[in-house]
């Protein structure tokens, strides 16, 4: 193969694990914390990507047009907005159902992520059709062979990886961390020792949600287009990934969303008609892949008792 | 022990890890026909895991069972229910919407004719078998309580502690077992319940013949009174067995006892 | 008056109001006037909800099964004749019809054994597919619809390894992915028509055309649609008595142990993977015979009516009406399907409102509308 094609496959890949394993991080924090999925956490993703969108709009509107400012104010504001969200949906949809049958919060949040999907589809101005995101990094690259690296994918790269570290930093380094891990080994205990219970799980959603966030502006930026739907098939499959690395671990998350980038890119080098199956052959991997292992590959904590 | 003396469970070097912990070391035990034996210890000490490795749920990582004569070590769940075993649960595993009905009848399994053409296009027959073990049913709660087997579509929800624990133990009986394993059924109860359940215990035993037992209890008075033998577990091995009286005076079991927890 | 007269002069007057509100219903067209029934229903019911007295029909209802499934399709055969040169309103009917025959099936799955399938659409799809092939080959009617329902079962297959592997969220995730790939597949395979679909052509039953009027005399002419409301309605029928037979035997039973408690299930000998492939099929069957006869009916199918939208559109359905309530499915479907056909304001939002519901649903009454009742094997028999 051409190097520089390969070069494009392995930039790619690395972008789309990027952007699975900051969603999966999500998915394996609220289920650490809570024993429960929230299904609509990919289209929080794009919720915030819209907030983001619609503040560079918002700037440009008030003439501001340096690219740097914009970035800045459209990651500030989506990953702020998102984080509020998390937070929202945690304390007024995911705890009330804590003792309800694990079916109903998964419907809760499924029905949740129907209802920001269709509210962004109606209510956001031309919400049905694709919107162009604009490209607010440095468009240079360099040249290696006949390779082709751009600056901006080296940005996203490094944005996603210092995200990455910072979560990791948080949650192993500080007070916050700390709580949300006595709060994800064992419930009871961590409330005896007088950790707010209530409190850890909502800034926990708000963390995962932040995260998505900007998982989401990096997917804009990247493909330069974002829709009402992303949030759908990036959603399930950073569920997927968080899956394959074994739900309510950190490090299994992110490790799950490079892989699954990694079969996908694989996928699409060694299958004929590439292109246009992509997606199925997706989704087939994650079938495949749940069935196969259905604890993921580094196992789930368990807790029934019998 | 006056009848003959079949071994109808016996366990050699059985042995079960959880990751580093282990939770069965090298258990030894033996059941005759009829015989009720009280398995004790503290909290942890291998008692439920015994019963999640006979009754298939959990996967012996050594050793082996024998009931009546067969080597089950491996066997599933369903099939160790099928040969002769039924179970009630630590903390109960009734199905609460179902009705006392419904719930004893899924201890009835066995003898229930599932196929689809039967249960589908056969109304007639079918209406005849439901009819049939609802009498078998009714008659086995009325021993144990009359006024329960008038609730016979009531949702089991709705009922208190004791009489769930005799629904329970009702659904386990139904399919007519060789060996009953009782987890805790005094858990939740105060002691006068207790005492009641515990006739009820009895009197079923002397009803059905060669019935034994494995009773797992926390309560010693219960223990005292019921059982013929007790083996008890410390830390996953067994450190004593002999009559409840001898096993009381052991020094290694007041020591797992009072230094154990 | 003696209790039974009673009870049976209720129901017939439930099926008579039923017959006229859904009749009055259909017909009308001003949105005010739609509006205002609707009104007026929902307070008779929160009334009569107030007055105690839904306690006593639904006593009523109980004791007299046989009578109320009678004139339900009494009423409903009212209805239908009602509008039988009216094109529009027979095809809601018959759409209303289809919907229960497949959220019954999703009701096994979900709630009787608590196998999760958020895919329904595209088993629905898979029946209107496998019409849509059948459709030019002259394969008798009712052989496609079967084909439809057997098509579905065997794709069900497919998802059988992992949904018994999985409980809970990972099945659910198996099911939503493979709910996106049948999608995303249709719409990138040319031999199924690529986004623009295809087009099913009409049925004959024993030589009778189904997408011709029926001459009955000089004067009166039967819609087409006639032919395809009655075959949905025998489908419903049908339908209604396997789930209830199914429901009031042992594997009525042996599903709900498998829901409620697979450990408890599995320690008295119920094999859950057996009842699972069961519930799972079966649904998948209905839903399939729903969808092939849909097809035929709209006589042309495009991968946009499957999308995951429309599995949660029949999830919707089952939820709303109650876990395991056929009834409640009835209800509900007809519900989901007539009110945003009626009312043009919800139409557009329609997918918005029903999420909205259903998050209000399982907030604050997650039983459903129609709670399914305890298991009565025999009705009228307490022992």
């Amino acid at each position: 193969m051409d190097m520089g094609l390969l070069g494009q496959f392995i930039v790619n890949g690395m972008m789309l694990g990027m952007m699975y394993a900051l969603v999966a991080v999500g998915f394996t924090l609220f289920f650490g914390v809570l024993d429960v999925i929230k299904f609509s956490h990919g289209d929080v993703l794009m919720v915030g990507t819209f907030a983001g969108f619609s503040t560079y709009l918002g700037l440009g509107a008030i003439g501001i047009d340096n690219a740097f400012v914009q970035l800045v104010g459209v990651l500030v504001v989506a990953i702020a907005s998102m984080a509020l969200l998390g937070a929202i949906i945690a304390r007024y949809l995911v705890l009330p159902l804590k003792s309800a049958p694990p079916l109903n919060t998964l419907l809760v949040t499924l029905m949740l992520g129907t209802v920001l999907r269709e509210a962004i589809r109606l209510f956001y101005p031309d919400g049905s059709n694709p919107k162009r995101f604009p490209a607010l990094l440095p468009t240079d690259s360099w040249t290696i062979g006949s390779f082709n690296l751009r600056a901006d994918s080296v940005i996203l790269l490094v944005g996603g990886l210092l995200v990455i570290v910072g979560v990791h930093v948080l949650i192993n380094r500080t007070r916050l961390g700390m709580a949300i891990r006595a709060v994800a080994q064992d419930e009871e205990t961590a409330k005896c020792m007088g950790i707010n219970f209530k409190m850890i799980v909502l800034l926990t959603f708000g963390l995962g949600s932040a995260v998505a966030a900007f998982a989401g502006v990096m997917n804009g930026l990247y493909y330069n287009e974002i829709n009402f739907g992303m949030g759908l098939l990036l959603g399930v499959i950073g569920f997927s990934a968080a899956i394959i690395g074994g739900l309510g671990n950190i490090y299994g998350a992110i490790l799950g969303g490079f892989i699954f980038a990694a079969l996908q890119t694989l996928g699409a080098v060694a299958l004929p008609f590439a292109s246009a199956y992509k997606d199925v052959f997706a989704f087939a991997v994650v079938i495949a892949l749940i069935a196969w292992r259905p604890t993921g590959l580094i196992a789930e904590k368990t807790s029934e008792r019998v | 022990m006056e009848q003959q003396q079949e071994t109808v469970l016996a366990f050699k070097g059985l042995t079960r890890r959880f990751g580093g912990v282990v939770a069965l070391n090298e258990f030894d035990m033996e059941l005759t026909n009829g015989q009720i034996v009280g398995l004790i210890g503290p909290n942890g000490s291998g008692k439920t895991t015994s019963f999640n490795v006979l009754t298939g749920i959990y996967e012996a990582n050594g050793g082996s069972i024998e009931f009546l004569g067969q080597d089950i070590t491996s066997w599933p769940a369903q099939k160790v229910y099928e040969a002769g075993v039924a179970r009630t649960f630590q903390r109960s595993r009734l199905c609460l919407e179902l009705s006392i009905f419904d719930n004893i009848m899924i201890g009835a399994h066995k003898r229930l004719n599932h196929g689809f053409m039967f249960n589908v296009f056969k109304r007639k027959a079918l209406q005849q078998q439901i009819k049939e073990n609802y009498d078998e049913a009714r008659k086995l709660l009325t021993i144990f309580d009359p006024e329960l087997a008038d609730k016979m579509f009531e949702p089991v929800g709705s009922l208190r502690m004791i009489d769930r624990r005799r629904i329970e133990i009702c659904r386990a009986l139904i399919s007519h077992p060789r060996l009953l394993l009782l987890d805790e059924p005094s858990a939740g109860m105060t002691h006068e319940e207790t005492r009641e359940l515990m006739d009820d215990i009895l009197e079923v035993r002397e009803m059905i013949d060669g019935l034994s037992i494995i009773l797992v209890e926390h309560e010693m008075g219960m223990i005292e009174r019921v059982t013929d033998k007790c083996i008890v577990l410390n830390f996953g091995q067994k450190i004593c067995e002999g009559a409840y009286r001898e096993v009381a005076s052991n020094k290694l079991v007041q020591e797992a006892y009072l230094g154990g927890e | 008056m003696t209790q039974s007269l009673k009870d049976k002069l209720i129901i017939l007057l439930l099926a008579a109001l039923g017959a006229a509100f859904l009749v009055t219903f259909i017909a009308i067209e001003e949105q005010a006037e739609i509006f205002a029934l609707l009104v007026f229903a929902g307070v008779l019911i929160i009334a009569s909800a107030k007055l105690g007295l839904t306690d006593k029909i639904s006593q009523s209802l109980s004791r007299n099964e046989r009578l109320l499934n009678l004139s339900s399709i009494a009423a409903m055969l009212v209805v239908i004749f009602w509008f039988h040169e009216d094109h529009f309103p027979l095809l809601m009917i018959a759409t209303v019809l289809l919907y229960v025959v497949a959220c019954c099936g999703l009701n096994m799955q979900f709630g009787y054994t608590g196998v999760v399938n958020f895919a329904g659409a595209a088993f629905f799809g898979v029946g209107c597919y496998t019409a849509a092939v059948l459709g030019g080959t002259g394969t008798p009617l009712l052989l496609v619809i079967a084909l439809g329902g057997v098509m579905a079962a065997i794709v069900g297959s497919i998802l059988i390894i992992p949904v018994l592997r999985t409980r809970g969220h990972y099945a659910a995730v198996v099911t939503i992915a493979f709910g996106l790939l049948f999608r995303t597949f249709l719409e990138v395979n040319d031999t199924l028509g690529g986004p623009q679909g295809l087009p099913v052509s009409g049925m004959n039953l024993f030589g009778w055309d189904f997408n011709s009027n029926i001459q009955i005399t000089e004067n009166i002419e039967f819609s087409f649609y006639m032919n395809y409301v009655i075959l949905a309605l025998i489908m419903v029928i049908l339908t209604f008595i396997l789930m209830r037979r199914i429901e009031r035997s042992w594997i009525g039973l042996n599903f709900d142990a498998v829901r409620l408690d697979e450990t408890a299930a599995a320690c008295y000998g119920i094999n859950i993977k057996r009842w699972k492939i069961l519930s799972f099929t079966l649904g998948n069957f209905l839903a399939g015979i729903a969808g092939a006869l849909f097809a035929m009916m709209l006589g042309f199918i495009a991968p946009s009516n499957f999308a995951f939208s429309d599995s949660l559109i029949l999830v919707s359905i089952v939820l709303l009406g109650g876990m395991g309530s056929i009834w409640g499915t009835i209800l509900a479907a007809g519900l989901v399907v007539l009110l945003p056909e009626k009312l043009q304001v919800i139409q557009e939002y329609r997918f918005l409102l029903y999420a909205v519901v259903m998050i209000l649903i399982l907030l604050f009454r997650p039983q459903g509308v129609l709670p399914r009742n305890l298991r009565s094997y025999i009705p009228g028999w307490r022992g």
